[in-house]
């Protein structure tokens, strides 16, 4: 019979690795996938799992500075078969001479002054540029605005902090300056910046070039002259692009009550320029400011998208929502459950850089406005997990998320559902905050559970004792505090017979001797310090300074020199410092200041046993 | 700092604990393995801080769920076999070239090996079209490659450097030796008894010796002489013509040995 052999599939390169990555799901006891799993060096709260992010992004751009700065110790290949984007970029301009190419390769390789230099050599020498030319060179320096593209940006950017995730985020840090500054102060620091004087050089100009000047105004903050620009663009009666629009709506538009708006909207239908989605997420943005204008105006927005059969993004129910829920008073929790269903039933691209904020801001908006709708919240998750849309989130939004998501259940759900969760969910997902831990103790001191404490303890009891002793508090606060301490030594005593006792931790056990020693329980903060060596663990320097502070004030110098002599048999570095610290502001008798010089270095030997 | 094995689920999910090929991690693996040269007297180092465990591979991302998993989700990348090729011989039958290449995956730098090359053809001759010249002219002419006991050919080629050049270089073997077994040279009507494979009786020492004998037997006893082609068509030399040729052919055996003698005693007239 007939044997039929069955066409060979093909598929894209990393379609094999995508599928079997789908065979694997979160792990719920891990930190996130990129710190390494050891249980030393996981985060223990958010502001430590965000510093270790941000030193691994860190690192690799030290690491790509490097390679930029020093490719002549980079050239040897040993990757086989080479990649490319590891090595360093050897870009080098090859015309050489003045001339309209050598002009174009400098905009191709993005080196913005020395196109400039170039251009100028040209003008003067008298050879004319093209208008295609000079409209890209326009491109360029409107594009960058700064000096140079790349490397100088980067110089910049090591000096301000820097963002763990998303380009979209880097972009609205530079907001802060005024406007119009950047404008001038970027282009070279001249009265007409290099932008401008191009522009006004040019012996003709298209649609293109004012196009570009708009935008260019737009995006570094000069939005009068890019309205004035745009109005020597009409006077010429040339036609505006659709980018161009949606840059003078985002800047311009919302002036004097959204007014504005509608005469460039009214512009773009005299045009015929048709408009896209951004125009429609700029507009909204500018409703967010103009008020209850904003709430009328939206809605006639949303329909007018849906009759231009564009699709909304995340961007536009970020808008709508900031529109409605300004302010405490909800005219209609309606639109949430909508926007709710839109975004259920849609996987999402990314579209517009400020896609992100729109699921923190449905959070937030569950929350602050008092909705108190589990079921809601529920309907998100799940929205959330479908495809990418986690990637829209970057780590701090994602912890803000699952902070709020977990309050509203520990709110509004029962014990152990809201037991569950935490056990999903920390600590691969967030680090619980403070807010979240008191949330917890409330809802199970709600439900009677006191008994379940000790399962979640270890966790809470490392975040509650290192909150309690971070800051000086006033002194009734400190006694509280210290009452809390001596509970906490007592549960780690052994407790019935069948409960095993806490072990204490470095850490907790300097806390809470920190604690004991503030509140002015030399004695017990004592007992706390001698337990250090049954443990094998070493107490910190902060511990140490705060007990011998603690001993002065009750003038028990005895205490101060037992101390020195436990920071010598521990071998701590800081015991010279102490040994001195105690001379100086202790009145030692005889016999203690012989005891005190004759803790030497040498008790330090007797450390180094296991 | 407990590790986090502690708070480990008995059902949890493995293969997104290790989902890829990691290190041993004592923290992160729910197991007391204890594995070392022994302590004097006393039981192998635990996991924790163990050189032994860490150096080794592990596979402990590929535990047989794991791989269910791996597999069913790689069911859409594969096409299904063809339902009329459901047995060996079928396969054999419409296929009968076997072509095997291997592929080296290691960790390091680099993806090439230069031992990827190689190529190996396996044929059975019973598939291709030969005569009894031709197949004794290719056996003779690939020497060890063939197998006389399976009855295969197999080809191994790594003179390129790429593994297509080594697949097409292979089948251009295999169609030049399958042409030129069956052209007949001119020098091959020299063959002579040496070059022969197997022992053929007719022109042979054995038969000229064997009717050399029986005409001088037919001669002391007067009896007629036959023709030569009546004695070489008379029963007993026919047997003795087939206990020889058995017997050098197969080798001597007890089941050979006892019949050329029965043979040799009919053909000579001894009773025993």
């Amino acid at each position: 019979e007939e044997i039929v052999l069955p066409r060979k599939k093909t598929w894209d390169k990393l379609a094999v690795l995508q599928t079997l990555a789908s065979t694997v799901r979160r792990d719920p006891t891990a930190a996130h996938y990129m710190f390494q799993d050891d249980p030393f060096l996981m985060p223990r709260n958010a502001a430590s799992s965000r510093l270790f992010a941000l030193s691994k992004e860190s690192g690799r751009n030290a690491a790509r500075y490097i390679i930029q700065h020093f490719p002549q110790y980079f050239d040897k290949t040993f990757a086989e078969p080479n990649v490319p984007c590891l090595m360093p970029e050897t870009l080098t301009p090859q015309t050489e001479g003045v001339s309209e190419e050598a002009l174009k390769e400098h905009i191709c390789l993005r080196r913005v002054k020395e196109s400039v230099d170039l251009f100028d050599q040209l003008v003067q020498a008298g050879t004319p540029v093209s208008l295609e030319t000079t409209n890209s060179l326009l491109d360029l320096l409107c594009f960058y605005g700064d000096g140079e593209s790349t490397l100088e940006k980067e110089e910049e950017e090591k000096e301000d902090s820097e963002e763990a995730e998303k380009a979209p985020n880097r972009q609205l840090r530079r907001g802060s300056q005024p406007a119009g500054t950047r404008w001038s102060l970027s282009l070279g620091s001249r009265e007409n910046n290099n932008a401008e004087r191009i522009f006004k050089i040019m012996p003709e100009r298209n649609a293109h070039s004012y196009c570009t000047m708009i935008r260019g105004m737009v995006k570094h903050g000069a939005p009068a002259k890019a309205y004035d620009m745009y109005m020597d663009l009409l006077n010429q009666r040339h036609k505006a692009d659709v980018h161009t629009f949606n840059s003078l709506i985002a800047a311009v538009g919302g002036r004097g009550r959204g007014v504005f708006f509608k005469v460039f909207l009214n512009h773009m239908v005299q045009q015929g320029v048709q408009p896209n989605l951004l125009t429609f997420n700029a507009l909204l943005k500018t409703l967010r400011r103009c008020g209850g204008v904003g709430r009328s105006m939206s809605l006639l927005v949303i329909k007018e998208m849906e009759a231009l059969d564009i699709e909304p993004s995340l961007a536009t129910y970020d808008h709508l929502l900031a529109i409605f829920y300004r302010g405490v008073q909800l005219p209609s929790s309606g639109i949430i459950c909508e926007v709710l269903d839109d975004v259920e039933h849609r996987s999402f691209a990314a579209q517009d850089p400020d896609d992100g904020a729109v699921l923190s801001a449905v959070s937030a908006v569950l929350q602050c406005c008092e909705l108190k709708d589990i079921k809601l919240a529920y309907r998100l998750n799940k929205a959330m997990e479908k495809g990418d849309n986690w990637r829209f989130l970057d780590m701090e939004r994602l912890n803000t998320y699952w902070s709020k998501f977990f309050s509203l259940l520990c709110m509004m759900e029962q014990i152990d559902v809201v037991l569950q969760w935490y056990r999903e969910m920390s600590p691969s997902l967030f680090y619980p905050s403070a807010k979240n831990i008191l949330d917890l103790l409330q809802a199970l001191d709600a439900a009677n559970h006191l008994d379940m404490l000790p399962s979640v303890w270890e966790e809470l009891l490392d975040e509650l004792l290192s909150l309690q002793s971070r800051d000086q508090h006033p002194q009734e606060i400190q006694l509280a505090f210290a009452t809390c301490a001596e509970d906490i030594r007592a549960a780690h005593e052994p407790a019935g017979r069948d409960q095993a006792p806490l072990q204490w931790t470095g850490s907790s056990l300097g806390h809470v001797a920190l604690l004991f020693s503030r509140a002015g329980r030399t004695q017990d903060a004592w007992s706390m310090m001698e337990r250090f060596q049954q443990i094998n663990r070493i107490p910190s320097e902060q511990v140490m300074d705060e007990f011998l502070t603690c001993a002065k004030q009750s003038n028990s110098a005895d205490a101060a020199v037992r101390l020195v002599k436990l920071a010598a048999s521990l071998g701590l570095p800081s015991s010279q410092k102490l040994k001195s610290r105690t001379k100086k502001e202790f009145e030692l008798s005889e016999e203690q200041r012989e005891a005190l010089e004759s803790i030497t270095d040498g008790d330090s030997s007797d450390s180094d046993q296991e | 700092l407990t590790p986090r094995t502690e708070k480990m689920a008995v059902d949890q999910d493995w293969s997104s604990v290790y989902p890829t090929a990691a290190v041993f991690k004592p923290a992160s693996v729910p197991l007391p393995i204890r594995m070392g040269y022994p302590v004097k007297r006393g039981v192998p180092p635990p996991k924790e801080g163990n050189l032994e465990l860490m150096k080794i591979p592990n596979f402990l991302h590929l535990t047989p769920p794991a791989i269910k998993k791996h597999c069913a989700a790689l069911r859409d990348f594969c096409t299904e076999w063809p339902s009329a090729l459901d047995s060996d011989e079928k396969c054999e039958r419409h296929f009968p070239i076997e072509v095997e290449t291997v592929d080296y995956v290691s960790a390091g730098t680099s993806i090439r090996n230069p031992k990827a090359r190689v190529v190996t053809l396996r044929v059975k001759l019973s598939n291709l079209n030969l005569d009894e010249h031709a197949r004794k002219k290719l056996v003779k002419l690939v020497g060890e490659r063939y197998c006389a006991d399976t009855d295969v050919l197999t080809i191994t080629t790594d003179r390129c450097p790429l593994r297509r050049q080594n697949y097409d270089y292979g089948i251009h073997l295999l169609t030049v030796l399958y042409h030129e077994s069956w052209k007949t040279e001119k020098w091959e009507s020299e063959k002579s008894e040496e070059d022969m494979e197997e022992y053929v009786w007719e022109n042979s020492r054995s038969q000229r010796n064997a009717l050399d004998t029986l005409l001088r037997i037919k001669a002391s006893e007067n009896l007629s002489p036959g023709t030569e082609e009546e004695l070489l068509a008379s029963e007993v030399v026919k047997n003795y013509r087939n206990s020889v040729i058995a017997l050098k052919n197969e080798g001597e055996t007890e089941r050979n040995m006892s019949q050329y003698k029965e043979c040799v005693k009919k053909l000579l007239n001894i009773q025993a």
